[in-house]
Formats: C-alpha cells, structure tokens, sequence
C-alpha cells in the first residue's frame, strides 16, 4: 500500500515538473485524477452541486497559479486538498454565512422526522438528508475531518497533512465529530444519547 | 489497565481502521470483558453505517457530472484565465511601481514644478488688459506718452510729405497746356486734400521741435494754396509761374532732405 502510495506520488511529481514547464496536458492528466476527489470534499462541505463544481474550477486554477510553489516529495494529494479545503472555507464564509444562520434556527425535527417512532426513522428517505444536516451542523474543522476520513477516504496521516495539524490531533476531534454526531442523529437511529 | 472512557476514544479509530496492531488487541480483549463498550462499539457501528447513506448522496451527484469532459473545461478556462491575470498583472505591475512611496517626492516635484511653471507662464504671457477688466485705469509715465505722441507726429508729417512731394513732381513734370487739364484738377483736388491734413498737423509741428520739417511743411502749405485755386480762371502763365517757384525754391530737393532727416530720427 505505502509503495503503491510512494509510485504514484512520484508519477504526480513528474507530471507536476511537466506543468512547471508550460505542457498542458499533464494539468489535464492531474485534473482527470483529483477532480472528484476535490468535488466530494466540496459536495460534502455545501451539499449543492454547482458550489462543489466551482470550488473545483477554482482548485485547479489555484493550483496552477502556484504550482511553481510544491516541493518535490511532499505529499500532492495533501497540497492539492488542502488548496481545495482553503477555498471551502473562504467560499463558506463569503456565501453560507447567512444561510447557515437560517438553517441552524430550523432543528433537526423540523425534517419531518419527529413524528412517529424515531426507531423506525432511520428508514425514511431523509435520512440522508438528516446525516447531511447534521454534518453541517459540527464544528469547522470536526467536519472537514469527517468528511475526508468518510467520504474522500483518506487516512489519519494525510488528514494531518492537509490540515497541518498533527495526527494524534486528528484522531481527537474524528473522536469528538463521531460523539457530537451521535448526539444529533441517535433519536432516528434508535440510539441512547 | 485502560478505563473504558480511554477504549472509547480508540473505538473510534477502530472502525476507521487507524488503529495500532497492539492497540487493536487490547482493545479486543477489553471488548471481551466489558459489555458497555460491546455496546458503545455496536451503536458507532450502525451510526457510521448510517453515515453511509449520505455516501449515496454523494454518489448521485458525482454521477451527474461528465467527469470526461470536466479536464479540458477546466484546463481551458484555467490558461485563459491565467492569460487575462498575466495582462493585469502587467498593468498593475507598472502602477504598482509608479506607486511606490520612493517615488512620492519625485512626483511631488514634477506636480510642484508643473504649478511653478504654469503661473510663471501666466504672468508673463497674460494680456494687458486683463487688469483693465476690473475697471481699473491704465497708467503710463508722462515721457512715454510724450514719445509716442512725437513718434506719431513724425509718422503723419512723413506721410504728409511723402503725398505732397508725388503731388508737386505730377506737378511740376506736367506739360503746360492752353487749357487746364483734368490732371490739373486733380492736382487741385488732392492740394485742398492735403491742405486739410496740414491743418491737423500744425500743432504737432509746433508742439514738437520740428523746424525744418515745419518750415518746409508751410512753403508747401502756400503753394498748395494756389494749386487749390486751379480752375478755369488760373491762366497757363500762372500756373508756369507756380512751377517755376516749386523749382526755384527746390521743394522736392528739401522735401526729400527732410524725409530723410525724419526717417532717421525714427523715435
């Protein structure tokens, strides 16, 4: 697994060095390997699918703008993730401010979960759309966590690396994401608090 | 050995496979012993299954993009945009530099000579009587009213000798004839003309120390006196007579003598 990782990790440096140099068809090559990497860390962080395709447009062109700037040996996936989380948070920032404060004011139960038996909730369609709201409500970077150990599959280790934070911080707030999502959604998965 | 909270907190870690090999097995022979993280472990198992279903979600959406095309979009739209960036950082790059504080004073001094430079201008350029618009009197020294008075003087009596002395060579040049010609009249006419003109000019001559110019100006003064009565009554003698005194007196001789003075004493 770590020489598979170390292969293609290095396949990405040499194209990475083509770019540098002005080719055009590596940066597509790179695109066509992280595109839906990038839209399923976006997709889960605005669950709306034209924010996530902009924040992949503005990934790839942020990455070419400063792609002079990676250093070889370091982690690519990471870098480019970490470009991709930096835009999430800007674009959250500039565009969900209000609309999460319009969100957070309607509660769970307002998803037409809390009648009936909660026990037999979690079979309702909405479930998705209770875990998705749910997601939203953590905290920033429990989130973010989250959805990269869930969703863009990554390990605790590139996490750290994306997140400049170190893995035994990782591992805290993954721990403290599950807890605070547990709190949310166990009345619909027959859970006790 | 571990309290539970402490296995919790790597039960966690567990499912998602993060998990050390020896922290793995004492996690297992804890699991064996105690029930109330058995059942912690069940309930994040169904919560992380469950977390799935936001999973499917996901793979509706990414199912809707065409991920083939998405390379070349994205590629296109980034070079053109690097191409727009470049020629604004081009530009901004010249007014970053023209902005830069090193270059305030230098700035500072162009604008600064600029204004020194255009009021200079003004003053030396601006019109008389631009201070006249305010309705405010136009002074200038006694002696310079004097000289142009004198300059104009000695234009006029230039002028009236100039007419005068073309006047007597018509003249005096003219054959005598039995009758008076049109000629003669004409003569006549511009006499009385420049008789007018002497009139006007008496008191310049007066005025301004013009003696020579004066005396020569009333000899003329006489004789066009008599031109002026040129008609049918002045007989060929008489007007002979005037001719020889225009001769005897050398009129045109002094005439040209005094231009040439009062040329020359141009003010």
């Amino acid at each position: 697994m770590e020489r598979t990782h170390a292969v293609e990790n290095g396949y990405i440096c040499s194209l990475v060095e083509k770019v540098k140099e002005g080719d055009r068809a590596p940066f597509r090559e790179i695109i066509r390997l992280y595109q839906k990497k990038v839209f399923v860390l976006a997709y889960s962080y605005f669950r709306n699918r034209e924010d996530a395709m902009d924040i992949v447009q503005e990934t790839f062109l942020r990455l070419h703008e400063k792609i002079n700037m990676f250093e070889k040996g370091k982690n690519f996936q990471s870098w480019l993730l970490q470009i991709a989380k930096n835009l999430c948070i800007d674009y959250y920032r500039k565009n969900y401010s209000r609309r999460r404060e319009l969100e957070s004011e309607k509660s769970v139960e307002e998803l037409n979960l809390a009648s009936g038996n909660p026990a037999d909730s979690h079979r309702s369609s909405d479930l998705k759309a209770i875990f998705s709201t749910c997601i939203q409500k953590l905290a920033e970077k429990q989130r973010m966590i989250f959805v990269m150990k869930h969703y863009n599959g990554l390990q605790y280790n590139e996490i750290a690396q994306t997140l400049s934070i170190s893995v035994g911080t990782v591992k805290s707030l993954h721990f403290k994401a599950v807890q605070n999502l547990k709190g949310l959604v166990s009345p619909y998965l027959g859970i006790q608090k | 050995m571990k309290k539970c909270k402490e296995f919790q907190k790597n039960l966690v870690a567990s499912l998602s496979g993060e998990l050390k090999k020896d922290e793995e097995k004492l996690l297992l022979s804890h699991l064996e012993t105690c029930a109330s993280c058995r059942k912690e472990l069940d309930e994040l198992k169904r919560l992380l299954q469950g977390s799935d279903s936001f999973q499917e979600e996901i793979d509706t959406a990414l199912a809707s993009v065409d991920w083939n095309a998405l390379p070349d979009q994205i590629s296109e739209y980034v070079f053109k945009e690097e191409q727009r960036q470049r020629a604004k950082s081009w530009l901004t790059g010249i007014i970053s530099w023209l902005s830069q504080p090193k270059l305030r004073p230098v700035f500072a001094g162009i604008l600064f000579g600029l204004l020194l430079g255009s009021v200079a201008t003004y003053l030396i350029l601006k019109p008389p009587h631009l201070e006249l618009a305010n309705g405010e009197t136009y002074f200038a020294s006694k002696d310079f009213l004097e000289r142009v008075e004198l300059e104009m003087a000695r234009r006029e009596t230039l002028d009236y000798l100039e007419k005068s002395q073309y006047l007597l060579l018509d003249f005096v040049q003219s054959p005598s004839r039995e009758k008076v010609s049109n000629e003669s009249i004409f003569a006549s006419q511009q006499a009385k003309n420049l008789l007018s003109k002497k009139k006007y000019l008496n008191p310049e001559l007066d005025k301004f120390q013009m003696a020579k110019a004066k005396e020569i100006c009333d000899q003329i003064e006489i004789l066009f006196l008599e031109l002026s009565q040129i008609s049918t009554q002045l007989s060929k003698e008489e007007i002979k007579r005037i001719q020889n005194l225009i001769q005897e007196k050398q009129l045109l001789l002094k005439i040209k003598l005094v231009k040439k003075e009062l040329e020359g004493s141009e003010v």
